[in-house]
């Protein structure tokens, strides 16, 4: 009995099971029906990029740990998750330089400058996105069309609405096809189904709450409906900014993504809004097709300041109680 | 073709940096603070780490005060006699001599001397780990060990050796930042002094659990006091002390210390020394 | 069913002990009653060094206004005066008896039943005071003081705390099942200390039905409500068990009686029937040994100051694996030092565990997942408590409402990057306080 050596911490002493790596590695599973049904639609590229994608970021994680003297965290989920992310929100025929470059941009350039997990302001694979679309914009808006054996491309149906209008946008696709995703466009974001299943998953393991994606596909929805009704003749309807572009995957995978969304409640529901106004408004009005990523990203340059609004909110209220009694 | 495009230009953008210019020059007019120049040679002679120990938040502040009032009295316990030597020779006064302090550790309860209780895994700070139970040593009134206290210090006099805080007596510069710093009191202020005599421990335990706590404890046993020929030793809730304007710097009193490990320490303030020899 | 209003967590339940009975623990080798047992100051000594004591003869008298009365749990001589291990992680005072066996009352202790109707209400407060009883939930709070609030506040509900939320711990539960009579008694009293303008409820979680029916056949007829609770983590906090029965709020500040409630726990309502009907004060209380690593499970009744050492044979000693013994609850527990540690009137469970997460630089970065901030029973954003306590910002972390924090610790069970957020919270404030003691010193 006395050799017992009893060591001594502060209460609780009793833990959750959730850890850094069950939250990554739970994220990684909900997109892994989305992953699976890419590599059904494009094959064996698909494939390719899926690999290129999760071990370079991996391997910039596992050097900026080293060159930082970190304890190393490449295998703790979060370079594996904006691996899998960056490959979702490419298309199929990317070259394979250009996806190490983006890999880059994201795990150096975004996350590790600001500190590593958990200090990144912004979404390391949307920047990612976002550099490879500005930088390499011929590549990145030709979307290979699903089961082609030769790598055929095309326009995405918001690419078609924006250069040629409503009419043959709508021609080139069914709804359906679009909730399936059997249409053109990025890996990830052409089926609503299989994003939908893998964000049921976090639901369930409490990963991500309902706040951020209701929101943000709410607010998308009654902005574009509202144009719809007004003149359905150039406005698209709501249905079709639900199942086409990057909305659903933007949505439930990149918006509410910890560390670069809001802590309190009221700070997510400004966030969401603010994601799913500027998304409808670039889609729209914008110059580009496509507006999710530009959203979350300028939505995440606002988190520290709604963060803020909600402290000093907080603490303005606490002055006062102290005040008053 | 070159000077289309060149002209307009360079022409706007001088236009804007010459009004910018004239805009700063008249804010810089209307604006202008004025300084006692003195203020700003005294805060060049001050140390300048804002430790606050003169009591003022900031070096700045003290000079201003100092400027304004020219009172003797005020000491920058950081910059000692120097100092203040070099204060009164800008200001054309006669500075009050500083009497320099340093911080002392009244604790010898290293790894090796004091009992453990058990292993502390919580967060590595003294005040936490206070919170969590007694410490990692057996004794309530020991230093703890893992070293609060050194963050606050501006100067890198501090270390952490075996579970105890060592002074730099060099660097320390008598601030007291550290003495709030820790949870168990036990880092007082004493003065510099060429010899210091003093009871390296802060336990007011009764002499029994204060050996079984740790061997380099004060037991109270009265035998210093006894010896004591300059009646600068009382013992005072189980814990002998040394009065340090009555104490004559001879030594007996840690002859006849029983403790395993002495608990009376002499200290040599070597700077100390080095000056009383010049004089 | 009812429950608080926002946060919580729902940790393994673990109550391994709810179905055995409660076991008496013989006399032990030796006694330490601590002379520090309850909040406020310890109380002073009053036998000597070789005196010959009685059990349940005063030792320790209360000193000042909060403070509480400390007696011996068995008859025998005082050995020593000394300070010894607290299971509050420090040291107290602690006065040592040898039992010399005989196990003897003292005179006018331990009588028979007797009606407590007869008594006026300064009396049972005066009997209550007497028997040294505090809060036996944890804090420790004398019963005394407690039910007697300022004249100015006007009491309407009284509560019991049956909720017993923390994993492991089964003593009320116990408590409830085999004495329901005596628990609705000790309700009573209280009551009638308010001339039965308050109405009582006993709050019990839904994971004790056995407890839940056997208080409603005798409670409901005198008007007594029993409430089933949400089992939810910290269910059986004061704040949280006002909110949930009463749907009031208690603020920042505040005392429940400020808000009309007054909050007792189960094994107090039984202490409280014990000293006014039988004179019998505050010696021995049930309290639960669980946890993964002992032989044997069990409900005791110990008397106040057996030591742990005397416990852990009691149950058949416990595995080579335990790296932590805790006093109190899982979750607001804390961690033992000594084994020597006695049994206080606060203790109400023993628990060995096999922390296998223990690492000194277990704590890794906040990844702002928000989990922290949705469990928070009190509504504040732990998280960011512990990053302004780590960047020692004393006077802005006020601001935040630290003092509003309850140290329930759902925040630090529910965190991924395994922060401690509760030290962080329980640093800041020993820090703050450091601070206005040095300002007003």
């Amino acid at each position: 009995m006395d050799s017992v050596n009893l060591k001594v911490s502060y209460a609780p002493f009793i833990r959750s099971k959730d850890s850094i790596e069950s939250v990554m590695y739970n994220v990684a599973l909900a997109l892994a029906p989305a992953t699976v049904l890419s590599i059904y639609l494009f094959g064996m590229p698909a494939l390719i990029v899926n690999v290129v994608c999760i071990l370079s970021c991996i391997a910039f994680e596992w050097l900026m740990d080293t060159v930082r003297k970190k304890p190393n965290s490449c295998l703790d989920g979060s370079a594996l998750v904006t691996g899998l992310l960056i490959a979702l929100n490419v298309p199929a025929n990317l070259p394979i330089w250009m996806l190490v470059v983006g890999s880059f941009i994201a795990i150096v350039g975004t996350k590790h400058v600001f500190g590593g997990l958990g200090y990144n302001v912004f979404n390391p694979a949307l920047v990612a996105r976002v550099f490879l679309l500005i930088s390499f914009p011929a590549a990145m808006t030709s979307w290979p069309v699903p089961f082609s054996v030769d790598m055929e491309t095309a326009a995405s149906p918001l690419g078609i609405l924006k250069t040629d209008g409503l009419e043959a946008a709508m021609s080139s696709f069914s709804l359906m096809d679009g909730f399936y995703g059997t249409m053109n466009g990025s890996l990830g974001e052409t089926s609503t189904l299989a994003l939908l299943a893998g964000a049921a998953w976090l639901f369930y393991k409490r990963y991500i709450t309902i706040t951020i994606p209701l929101t943000m596909i709410g607010s998308v929805f009654l902005f574009t409906g509202l144009f719809y009704l007004l003149d359905p003749t150039t406005y698209a309807s709501p249905m079709f900014h639900m199942v086409t572009g990057g909305l659903m995957l933007g949505a439930f995978f990149m918006a509410t993504d910890m560390v670069t969304s809001p802590l309190s409640v009221r700070g997510q529901i400004v966030f969401g809004l603010g994601c799913g106004l500027l998304t409808a408004i670039i889609r729209l009005w914008g110059g580009y097709p496509e507006g999710v990523s530009f959203a979350i990203l300028i939505m995440n340059g606002f988190v520290p300041l709604i963060d803020r609004w909600d402290l000093n909110d907080r603490k303005a209220k606490n002055q006062k109680k102290s005040e008053t009694t | 073709m070159i000077s289309e495009a060149f002209i307009p230009a360079v022409s706007s953008l001088g236009a804007v940096a010459l009004a910018l210019g004239v805009i700063i020059h008249f804010v810089s007019k209307k604006f202008h603070v004025e300084e006692d120049p003195m203020v700003t040679i005294i805060n060049d002679i001050l140390p300048g780490v804002n430790c606050g120990a003169c009591g003022y938040p900031s070096c700045n502040q003290f000079a201003e005060v100092l400027v304004e009032t020219k009172d003797s009295s005020m000491s920058c316990p950081a910059g000692g006699s120097d100092l203040a030597a070099k204060l009164g020779d800008t200001l054309g006064i006669e500075m009050a001599e500083p009497k320099p302090q340093i911080a002392v550790l009244m604790c010898q309860g290293d790894n090796d001397i004091a009992r453990e209780t058990a292993e502390y895994m919580g967060i590595q700070d003294c005040w936490a780990a206070t919170q969590a139970f007694v410490g990692p040593k057996q004794c309530r009134y020991s230093c703890v060990g893992l070293g609060s206290c050194i963050a606050y210090c501006d100067f890198d006099a501090m270390r952490l050796e075996n579970g105890l805080v060592v002074i730099d007596k060099d660097k320390c510069t008598g601030c007291e930042a550290c003495i709030a710093a820790c949870p168990t009191g036990v880092l007082v202020m004493q003065e510099k002094k060429a010899e210091r005599y003093f009871i390296a421990c802060n336990s007011h335990d009764k002499g029994a659990a204060t050996k079984k706590a740790c061997d380099a404890g004060c037991i109270a046993c009265q035998k210093c006091v006894k010896v004591c020929e300059d009646d600068a030793i009382v013992i005072d809730n189980f814990l002998a002390k040394i009065d340090q304007e009555k104490c004559t710097a001879c030594g007996k009193c840690i002859e006849v210390c029983p403790t395993k490990v002495n608990c009376i320490r002499l200290e040599h303030d070597l700077n100390a020394v080095k000056q009383k020899k010049a004089s | 069913m009812k429950t608080f209003n926002s946060g919580g967590v729902h940790p393994p339940e673990n109550k391994l002990t709810e179905d055995i009975s409660i076991e008496v623990m013989p006399v032990p080798s030796e006694v330490a009653i601590s002379l520090n047992q309850h909040l406020g100051k310890p109380a002073k000594p009053v036998v000597k060094v070789g005196s010959e004591v009685k059990k349940g003869q005063l030792i320790g008298e209360a000193d000042g206004f909060i403070s509480a009365n400390v007696h011996a749990s068995t008859s025998g001589k005082v050995k020593a005066v000394k300070p010894h291990p607290h299971p509050g992680g420090q040291y107290a005072m602690t006065v040592f008896i040898t039992p010399d066996g005989k196990d003897e009352w003292a005179e006018g202790c331990n009588t028979a039943p007797a009606d407590w109707k007869k008594l006026s209400k300064k009396e049972i407060i005066e009997k209550i005071r007497d028997a040294g009883i505090v809060g036996m939930g944890g804090a420790g709070f004398p019963t005394n003081v407690k039910l007697s609030p300022p004249p100015d506040k006007s009491i309407d509900t009284i509560i019991l705390n049956g909720a017993e939320c923390e994993p492991f711990l089964t003593a009320d539960h116990r408590l409830m099942v085999e004495t329901p009579d005596l628990v609705v008694q000790g309700l009573e009293i209280i009551s009638s200390l308010f001339e039965g303008k308050a109405k009582a409820y006993i709050g019990i979680e839904s994971n004790k039905p056995d407890a839940i029916a056997a208080l409603k056949k005798l409670a409901e007829p005198k008007g007594i409500g029993v409430v089933s609770l949400k089992t939810k983590y910290p269910q059986g906090a004061e704040k949280q068990l006002i909110n949930a029965i009463t749907g009031r709020t208690i603020e920042e500040g505040e005392l429940p009686f400020d808000k009309g409630c007054l909050v007792q726990n189960i094994g107090t309502a039984v202490a409280v029937y014990e000293a006014v009907c039988m004179n019998k004060p505050l010696i021995e209380r049930v309290l639960t040994v669980s946890g993964m690593e002992i032989a044997e499970r069990k409900n005791i009744m110990a008397r106040i100051g057996t030591p742990f050492r005397e416990i852990v044979a009691y149950c058949g000693d416990m595995t080579a694996k335990t790296n932590q013994v805790i006093a109190g609850g899982p979750m607001m527990g804390k961690a033992l030092f000594s084994l020597d540690t006695p049994v206080v009137k606060t203790t109400s469970g023993i628990l060995f565990l096999n922390n296998s997460r223990l690492n000194k630089s277990r704590e890794r970065t906040c990844i702002r997942c928000s989990k922290c901030v949705e469990v928070c029973p009190q509504g504040l954003g732990p998280w960011l408590l512990a990053n302004v306590a780590q960047l020692k910002e004393f006077d802005e972390i006020q601001l935040y409402g630290l003092a509003n924090c309850t140290e329930c610790g759902s925040c630090t069970y529910v965190c991924p990057s395994k922060r401690e957020l509760v030290h962080w919270i329980k640093y800041a404030k020993a820090l703050v306080n450091n601070r206005q003691k040095r300002k007003s010193a």
